[in-house]
């Protein structure tokens, strides 16, 4: 281990976050292999399905560069999908909607940024404790049954392109410049990386660490309330299932990004391309044939090769 | 003298925590609901009630021993459900029996050396386990079904001298966690490392020579072994294989540890706590069952209720 | 009387600071060897290496003229070296019996741990200590003295040969040092080796036999206590002449701008009340413990002081001031507070020079807006401290501790503060670097601000300071130009004999 530290190409080369060279490996594999898959058309409806997870791993970086964690994305998800598809809100204009799900976003950041920032409470139980609780209320109203239609307008959109670029992938693409630029432009950016690499440190330079973790979660939820926005119009009819792999694969395509609890070394694009590798290892997996739990154990095996990773770099120090 | 003795009664109890708080609230509820129902008393209902509570209660005595060391383990439920789908393979049970313990053991050891040699966070690292260890589960048995051997049901159903095998199942794991957690120098050796980690003085435990690192790993094994007893106790019930019927398991074991008194930070806690804690969280379930509340509300609500219990205690640390 | 242990010619450094230079050691049995030298003259550190808590970097322990190697603490308490260190390890949790049988329980018939049996053996080793203490009792609910005696419990109950006694009595009063006296009396009549560290010239005197002094992680002097008297021995402890390694004195101006008035630490302790006005350097001196560190602290809410209030210009807060806020109110005062761990409280390692000078103004900002760019300042911050880096872009990590000092101070100098509270400035710096910061720190001053100084190193408080106050027991109990000061004058007044000496 001390020869790594001591080389400083090695160094430097562990510094770089996992995603790119697995996305490498996933494009490559996907080139030999099934060749017929690598146009714009097709890749463009890959890339789309992940969307709504991209977006929603612009808001799990943050609360990661702050060395925390936010799992209460699926429950987020859930509300906004049952409010769209259940008709509960009768016959409103999109607008409508886009409010109610950024209330909701915003309703869940704050429980959240309460429970972590100033009651301490861990991270990963308070966010679980709020997806299972908003869980078990939606699946309540809607007596366990899937709810009904989305709107067809949301699909509608869904399904436009602007020029090759399917809109939700532009809408992603977007969302991602704008955090990037928050983050590197804004003093907020500062904060979080000065409290990612020492909250005791950064305390006593002043930084206000408690309010920038509260408003991190904060921030997260509302952009988990736009994904959840994305996620709603991809599909034609809502749902009610627990499902916590959205914002699992959110974690794991963070970590992949190079994004681990403090240390932000990919800034917003590894990330990005983290989830563009969920996006081709789904191909990749589909066409090879692996079964649903086998995707289950590969998400499960990139977040634990991925935390070791980070793990032993960091123990390097 | 008076404050010796009050001294003398709380000392070493007082680090058990506040585990006469579930039994306070098992009591009255048990109360209320003998003078309410007009069968939650009987020797059948007390008995349906025990086993419907062992499962939780085994799982949580193994949640408790890595929470105790300031550890956590997510991936207990889903040993759980590869318990009940190995078990329903098609096999042996001389085979099945000794593979699912050693399988799970293995599982344990995963948990522990990736969170003590190889830097990973507990709940990141057991976490991901879980995944992996839910996706071998639904490979083996993609939806409920298949049957164990005769051998696993004949030890958790029926009755010897007509006291029902759970009881049995009840006392010899309730002796097993007692050894483990407050009658053995190990139990002393968890409490010391968390109250290590708790306090921030990560190396005091190291420094009064106890092999910590050993003791962690170690700690994770267990917790495994008990979700894999647990498992065991169900597929015994149910008699066949369910890849999914570990899934609540472990944000509900965290729950019952917690509703016990044990502190999540490390360091404090006592095996009865949990017991009470587990019991109290099945009488719930139970008591919302006969008020025939929806399931769906009941899962909000234990949700809840971890929410309530773990915002209660006070932690130092910020974030995961 | 043979060589029990002997310690040759140790070194152990901590990265680029070395704590102890060639030391070697020998203790024989029957005897009270006592270590002396200022905080951070690297006594510490020598006795953790024999306790097996640090490994040295080179020389060799032999015991009765064999070599061995500690691994592990475990391991030196098998080799018969027992130790009571002076932070306490006790754990809060377990009760004193578990912490007195803490990895070597006795277990009974069933593998449960005997309780009985351990709660005997303490009631026996605490009752040698004269105390009544209930064996079952949580050390959380101990007082910070009766901490301290049951880890001196802990520490001779051992079946040692070799006792270290870093500290012991820092948190007793006179009745309980002579319990203990009593204690170590008896180890020396089994024919024990003792090793015992004090700033308490007396017990040295009453209890040992034999000295060595340290500075700067070097060997003085071994002599017999019976050579000495307490001033030959204070000073050899100092003596070495002030370096050229301070600027000139300042002249302090009329306005006062940081005021520390009516303020008690704790509710038993006496009040403090202290001046310092534009262009003065002030410090607080004292032996390691005595609260200096909370003194200071209190102003950003780290500590919560029984009272207090400090003004800073005209403006006055009372304490104690909320934690999450203290550092972020001080600063909006025009206050900077420069915390002694450069490297867990002060710097963002990782993080570039520039940004780490940075984040001083961004953090007085509001988080929404967008960060300044901030090139000009940087830069004038890094000449002005002439900051030895390849650019602004460097990781602070891979600066050396006098480079990293300096732009922990660049990132007050660029805010623009009116006073500096700084701990420890020049902590694992070299000399070169030393020298440097304390004429960065006069600069400053000379430019109208106002400068409070915390060190453990007493010739850096003489040269560099306009004003010296000395703590003890939670309170100034002395103040004095530092022109008139000396090293000799400071420990004295610290050890509580200054004022005696005046009034004769």
């Amino acid at each position: 281990m001390g020869a790594i530290a001591a080389n400083p190409v090695l160094q430097r080369a562990i510094r770089v976050p996992p995603a790119y060279l697995v996305f490498a490996v996933l494009l490559i594999t996907l080139w030999v292999t099934k060749p017929q898959l690598m146009n714009v058309n097709v890749m463009g409806i890959f890339i789309r399905q992940v969307a709504p997870l991209g977006i929603l791993v612009l808001g799990q970086l943050l609360v990661m560069r702050v060395r925390s964690i936010d799992l209460s994305g699926a429950g987020v998800l859930l509300v906004v999908n049952y409010m769209i598809s259940s008709g509960i809100m009768g016959d409103v204009p999109a607008i409508a909607y886009i409010a109610m799900a950024l209330s909701v976003g915003l309703a869940v950041g704050l429980v959240n940024g309460y429970l972590v920032g100033r009651r301490r409470v861990s991270a990963v139980i308070a966010t679980l404790a709020v997806t299972v609780i908003l869980t078990g209320i939606i699946q309540f109203l809607a007596s366990g049954k899937p709810p009904g239609d989305m709107p067809g307008y949301f699909n509608d959109i869904y399904n436009t392109k602007i020029w090759i670029v399917p809109t939700p992938v532009a809408f992603w693409l977007l969302l991602t410049v704008l955090m990037s630029l928050f983050l590197s432009r804004f003093v907020f950016g500062r904060f979080i990386a000065a409290i990612g690499e020492n909250p005791t440190a950064s305390h006593f330079s002043g930084v206000p660490v408690e309010r920038t973790v509260i408003a991190s979660h904060i921030l997260a939820s509302v952009i988990a309330s736009v994904a959840a926005l994305v996620q709603s119009a991809s599909v034609a009819v809502g749902s009610i299932r627990l499902g916590l792999e959205m914002p699992i694969d959110a974690v794991a395509a963070t970590i992949l990004g190079g994004v681990i609890f403090g240390r932000g070394d990919g800034g917003v694009w590894g990330p990005f391309f983290g989830v563009m590798c969920f996006a081709l290892l789904f191909v990749v997996m589909t066409s090879f044939g692996v079964p649903d739990p086998g995707k289950q154990i590969a998400r499960g095996l990139i977040i634990l090769l991925a935390a070791i990773f980070y793990g032993l770099s960091s123990s390097e120090k | 003298m008076a404050t010796q003795s009050f001294k003398t009664y709380f000392g070493r109890n007082s680090r058990q925590g506040l585990w006469y708080v579930p039994l306070l609230i098992t009591v009255v509820g048990a109360v209320i609901l003998t003078v309410y129902t007009d069968d939650f008393a009987s020797p059948q209902n007390l008995s349906n009630l025990l086993s419907q509570a062992m499962p939780l209660i085994i799982v949580a005595i193994g949640q408790m021993i890595v929470i105790v060391i300031g550890g956590m383990d997510l991936s207990v439920g889903a040993i759980i459900s590869l318990t009940t789908a190995l078990l329903a393979l098609d096999a042996p049970a001389f085979v099945l029996v000794p593979a699912v313990f050693a399988i799970t053991a293995l599982i344990g050891l995963v948990n522990g050396y990736s969170i003590v040699k190889l830097n990973v966070h507990p709940i990141i690292a057991t976490l991901s386990v879980q995944f992996i260890v839910v996706g071998f589960a639904r490979i083996l048995r993609p939806v409920a079904g298949g049957s164990v051997p005769d051998i696993v049901v004949s030890c958790v159903a029926g009755t010897v001298f007509g006291i029902p095998l759970t009881v049995f199942w009840a006392v010899i794991v309730l002796l097993l966690g007692w050894k483990l957690i407050h009658g053995s120098r190990y139990g002393l050796h968890l409490f010391a490392i968390g109250g290590g980690v708790s306090s921030g003085q990560e190396d005091a435990a190291h420094n009064f020579g106890i092999s910590d690192q050993r003791n962690v790993i170690l700690a994770y094994v267990c917790s495994a072994l008990f979700a894999a007893l647990a498992g065991f106790y169900i597929a015994g019930r149910i008699s066949s294989g369910d890849p999914g019927v570990g899934e609540t398991f472990a944000l509900d074991s965290v729950t019952a540890v917690a509703i016990g008194g044990t502190q999540l930070s490390g360091g404090i806690g006592s095996l009865h706590g949990t017991l009470f804690g587990a019991i109290l969280m099945v009488l719930l379930s139970n008591g919302m069952n006969l008020a025939n509340l929806s399931a769906f509300l009941q899962g909000a609500i234990k949700g809840a209720i971890l929410l309530l219990v773990v915002s209660l205690q006070s932690r130092k640390k910020m974030g995961l | 009387m043979s060589n029990l242990i002997e310690m040759s010619r140790i070194t152990k450094a901590f990265g680029a600071n070395v704590a102890v230079r060639d030391v070697s050691l020998e203790l024989k049995s029957g005897s009270v060897h006592a270590l002396m030298g200022e905080n951070g003259a690297g006594k510490s550190t020598l006795m953790k290496i024999l306790a097996g808590v640090h490994r040295p970097d080179s020389g060799e322990i032999y015991k009765d003229g064999e070599a061995v190697s500690f691994e592990s603490p475990r391991h030196a308490l098998d080799f018969g070296i027992s130790t009571v260190f002076q932070e306490l390890s006790l754990l809060p949790n377990l009760t004193i019996a578990e912490n007195m049988f803490l990895g070597r329980e006795p277990v009974n018939a069933i593998g449960a741990i005997d309780y009985r049996l351990m709660h005997k053996g303490t009631q026996k080793a605490l009752g040698d200590l004269g105390l009544s203490l209930e064996p079952s009792t949580l050390v959380s609910e101990l007082t910070i003295a009766e901490r301290q005696f049951v880890e001196i419990a802990h520490g001779i109950k051992a079946d040692a040969k070799i006792f270290i006694l870093d500290e012991p009595t820092a948190a007793l009063n006179a009745a309980d040092v002579e319990i203990l006296n009593e204690q170590i009396r008896r180890l020396k009549a089994d024919g024990k080796a003792i090793v015992y560290i004090s700033h308490r010239m007396d017990e040295i005197f009453e209890i040992c036999d034999t000295v060595t002094v340290m500075k700067d992680g070097v060997h003085i002097a071994t002599r017999p206590l019976s050579e000495l008297t307490p001033e030959s021995l204070i000073a050899m402890m100092v003596g070495r002449e002030l370096e050229t390694l301070f600027p000139e004195a300042g002249r302090a101006g009329d306005s006062a701008l940081l005021e520390f008035t009516d303020f008690k630490l704790t509710q038993d302790s006496e009040p403090l009340s202290f001046t310092i006005k534009a262009g003065e350097i002030v410090a607080l001196a004292g032996l390691e413990g005595q609260g200096q560190r909370e003194i200071v602290r209190s102003a950003i809410g780290q500590f919560v002081p029984y009272r207090g209030t400090i003004s800073v210009r005209n403006q006055t807060v009372t304490l104690p001031v909320a934690e999450s806020s203290g550092v972020r109110s001080l600063k909006a005062l025009g206050v900077g507070f420069v915390p002694e761990d450069r490297k867990e409280e002060g710097l963002l390692l990782s993080l570039s020079v520039s940004e780490n000078i940075e984040l001083g103004i961004h953090s007085s900002r509001s988080a929404i807006l967008p960060a300044q760019r901030l090139r000009d300042t940087v830069k004038q911050t890094m000449e002005s401290l002439g900051i030895k880096v390849a650019g602004p872009t460097a990781p602070v990590a891979s600066l050396s501790g006098g480079n990293q000092q300096k732009v922990l101070l660049g990132r007050y100098l660029a805010l623009d503060i009116d006073v500096l509270i700084i701990e420890e400035p020049t902590r694992g710096v070299d000399i070169g670097a030393k020298a440097e910061i304390y004429r960065l720190l006069r600069n400053l001053a000379d430019s109208g601000k106002a400068i409070l100084v915390l060190s453990r190193e007493t010739v850096e408080l003489i040269g560099l300071c306009d004003r010296i106050n000395v703590v003890h027991d939670r309170t100034i109990v002395a103040e004095m130009p530092a022109k008139n000061a000396s090293e000799h004058k400071i420990l004295e007044a610290a050890l509580r004999q200054y004022e005696t000496e005046n009034e004769l």
